[in-house]
């Protein structure tokens, strides 16, 4: 009796186990392959314009599992690039092998992967049998060298995919695998991640008109951004923060290609055929309202086979060359954002922070030049009169819902309370500097440097709003300060 | 005869068990499955909590050894005896009781009475270093710890100071004499561990927590924090780095120059850029 207890219960047992590994070994299912999400305004163009837009998107980037690189952006996708060479002299060189010279750091190894950058074979990659650093040499394990002069990159790319790692494992949870800015931490936070895809970052070092700086993007990364949820990652290798400051610039140009084509196709998207219909209705209405004869309302499939020939005709002429300027256009930005010209120094150093600076600053401030108060408040608490009005949209009247300002990504913005001494882009004086001079990309913060202020008098108000978090006195009533701030010369 | 050779199987086997127990112990320390780092702490009452741990662990190492050596003795024994030879069967036994509860307790007793002086010179202001150095204040929130150093020649205040020095997730200690910091929270509940001094406080919102220690070696150490504290706790990883007085002190006026750049600082007369400068 009790032995077949025990094996009832033994089988019971054995039944467990089996259940409990199925349940262990369906949760170890492969992560799904990571994709990059399209933007709205992408998905909701009509099928051909989508899928050429993607199509241009997909041939220059990749997929994250597959990543492009695309030669004509400003991006080290890093790798040795290198110049095949004349044979030394009293060489005999088999057809395989060829003398090179290369460019920067890094050494070839065997194993490593050639890619040729001109000549015959440009495109092609080859495989390397050895190399030696001492001779120069390179010898291939198929195929032969090519002429003198072939331009080549080893290990092309290593960079690029060195930063998708680093950016997969600490950065797309809140930044999202497109960088959107919306991973699936994104919701839980306040403010959100930054959204890459406008190619728009707010603390810079550079001139209003000019993107992020790699040493921007570098000391974000390095320092975090207080009062943020971006946290430091200074514990990164240098190595590890070059590459990944490079993924995010590549996701950058890559958002903002998808942002400009599909702004140029607006004309083929669903919302615009259900504009259109929409008119056609009202002017019917109109027009039988008035007496008049009405124009027939055209269906929608028939507006949608006119946008598709148009399209067509479109993607024949023009649109190539859209992809093409729209592509320099990007280049060119960011490029002329790493230029030395493009940072901010200011022409004169920091004015002595004594109390007479400070109270030049603080007349700035309050002065109808700057209309700091209007924002920041009279006393710098970050609640001007601005923060209770209703703000129109950028490009429209229609205004947002909520109170106060917004940034270009349509989320809620706060102007910065300067008493808590937390600078978001930086505490050093010429950061502060650089966010009046310049103005805070992407927000209404405006610029001020070589127009409203000279640069004495920007550093006045970086030495009034320095001063401000250890500053007891500060009257909080609001209701007396608005008045005196309608006054501000009496 | 099979029950005996059975018998003798499992009495080499537990004993195996706990000589394997005692083998893998004994070799951790060079497999790196020990404390972390070198193994060593390095901070002067780190020591003092590892000559602790090394004393509980010799007694339980003994006891465990005396243990298994009686049990493996008792299990051979017993499967050596001829079969037809009854068991001892034996039900209390006083004296044993007695022996067996007075020694644990006095164990017990001994390690309660002979730690309370390392517990308190950790936890007990009263107990703490006469003159120790109060070199910063380290905010915790989520997801890294802010640093703030008063500057050069200053006293830490409880309050920011328009000199103070900043860093983040890079804590700067200088070596040889007791420093304090002032640990406290921006959010919610976090702690500061430094495993390889054997320093570890939860930084608890709204208290600012002293935590002192003295760094015995120049060099590198990794802080993180030990309290679950949201879903970014994983990445919450600084360092502590320990260096002499007069590195300290150097790298101090190094930063404090960072952080006061005005980007105009010239050389020569001519603008310098930044990446020039760093």
């Amino acid at each position: 009796m009790i032995r077949m207890i025990m094996s009832r219960f033994l089988i019971k047992s054995a039944w467990i186990a089996v259940a409990c590994l199925a349940a262990v070994s369906t949760g170890c299912v492969p992560n799904p392959s990571a994709e990059f999400a399209w933007r709205d305004s992408t998905t909701d163009l009509i099928k051909d314009a989508r899928s050429s837009l993607q199509n241009t998107v997909n041939e220059n980037f990749g997929t994250p599992d597959d990543l492009v690189a695309w030669e004509r952006l400003p991006v080290n996708y890093g790798g040795i690039k290198g110049t095949v060479a004349a044979a030394p002299e009293g060489t005999e060189l088999t057809p395989g092998e060829f003398a090179f010279s290369h460019e920067g750091e890094g050494e070839v190894k065997p194993g490593d992967t050639v890619l040729w950058l001109s000549g015959e074979m440009a495109g092609k990659e080859a495989t390397i049998q050895s190399a030696d650093a001492a001779t120069h040499l390179i010898s291939l394990k198929a195929g032969t060298a090519p002429a003198e002069g072939t331009t080549f990159a080893v290990n092309f790319g290593d960079q690029l995919q060195l930063g998708r790692m680093v950016y997969m494992k600490n950065c797309l949870h809140c930044h999202g695998v497109a960088g959107d800015g919306a991973g699936p931490t994104a919701q839980y936070l306040n403010p959100r991640p930054r959204d890459y895809r406008l190619g728009v970052f707010k603390f810079t070092e550079t001139l209003a008109t000019e993107r992020v700086t790699r040493d921007d993007l570098w000391r974000v990364i390095k320092y975090g951004i207080p009062g943020t949820y971006m946290p430091s990652f200074l514990l990164l290798d240098d190595h590890e923060t070059t590459a990944v400051v490079e993924y995010v610039r590549w996701l950058a140009m890559r958002g903002e290609l998808e942002k400009r084509l599909g702004d140029e196709l607006t004309d083929y998207s669903q919302t615009s055929l259900t504009d259109q219909y929409n008119k056609a209705v009202e002017s019917k209405k109109a027009a039988e309202a008035a007496g008049d004869k009405p124009e027939a309302v055209p269906s929608m499939s028939s507006l949608r086979n006119t946008a598709k020939d148009d399209f067509k005709e479109y993607a024949e002429s023009d649109y190539a060359d859209t992809v093409d300027s729209t592509a320099d256009f990007i280049a060119e930005n960011w490029t002329r954002a790493d230029d030395p010209a493009s940072v901010i120094h200011p022409a004169v150093a920091r004015v002595a922070d004594t109390p007479e600076s400070r109270a030049r600053g603080r007349l700035l401030y309050l002065s109808d030049r700057t209309k700091c108060y209007t924002c920041h408040g009279n006393t710098g608490r970050g609640n001007g009169g601005a923060t209770e009005d209703f703000w129109p949209k950028p490009g429209s009247t229609e205004k947002y819902d909520a109170r106060g300002l917004h940034d270009v990504w349509g989320n809620p913005l706060q102007p910065r309370n300067l008493r808590l001494g937390q600078y978001r882009g930086g505490r050093r004086p010429v950061d502060v500097f650089r966010r009046i001079y310049a103005g805070i990309k992407g927000t209404p913060m405006p610029a001020f440097g070589g127009t409203v202020l000279k640069d004495e008098e920007v550093w006045d108000v970086v030495n009034y709003v320095m001063s401000l978090p250890f500053e007891s006195d500060a009257s909080p009533s609001p209701a007396p300060s608005t008045k005196m701030a309608a006054h501000p010369v009496q | 005869m099979r029950n005996a050779a059975v018998g003798k199987f499992w009495a080499i086997f537990f004993t195996a068990v706990a000589v394997l127990a005692v083998a893998v112990c004994v070799v951790a320390p060079d497999y790196g499955w020990w404390f972390p780092g070198d193994g060593r702490a390095h901070s002067t009452l780190g020591q003092k909590i590892d000559d602790l741990f090394y004393l509980i662990l010799v007694i339980v190492a003994v006891t465990f050894i005396g243990v298994n050596a009686a049990l493996g003795y008792i299990l051979w024994h017993g499967a050596s005896l001829p079969s037809d030879k009854k068991a001892l069967f034996s039900h209390g036994s006083h004296a044993l009781e007695v022996i067996w509860t007075i020694v644990p307790a006095g164990i017990l007793l001994f390690i309660a009475l002979y730690q309370m002086d390392v517990w308190a010179q950790y936890r007990i202001k009263n107990f703490y270093p006469k003159t120790m150095e109060p070199v910063a204040e380290v905010t915790a929130r989520q997801f890294e710890w802010r640093i703030r150093y008063p500057a050069r020649g200053k006293k830490l205040m409880p309050t920011p100071q328009p000199d103070d020095v900043y860093t983040v997730n890079d804590l700067r200690v200088p070596t040889g004499h007791p420093v304090s910091i002032s640990l406290r929270s921006d959010d919610v509940q976090h702690s500061f561990f430094v495993p390889e001094l054997r320093v570890k406080q939860d930084a608890v919102p709204g208290l600012v927590i002293p935590v002192w220690w003295e760094m015995t070696d120049i060099g590198s150490f990794e802080l993180v924090c030990a309290e679950l504290c949201g879903w970014g706790h994983y990445k919450m990883k600084a360092r502590v780095v320990a260096m002499s007085d007069e590195d300290f002190e150097a790298w101090k006026s190094q930063a404090a120059q960072e952080q006061f750049y005005d980007g105009v600082s010239t050389k020569d007369g001519e603008l310098v850029s930044q990446s020039e400068q760093e």
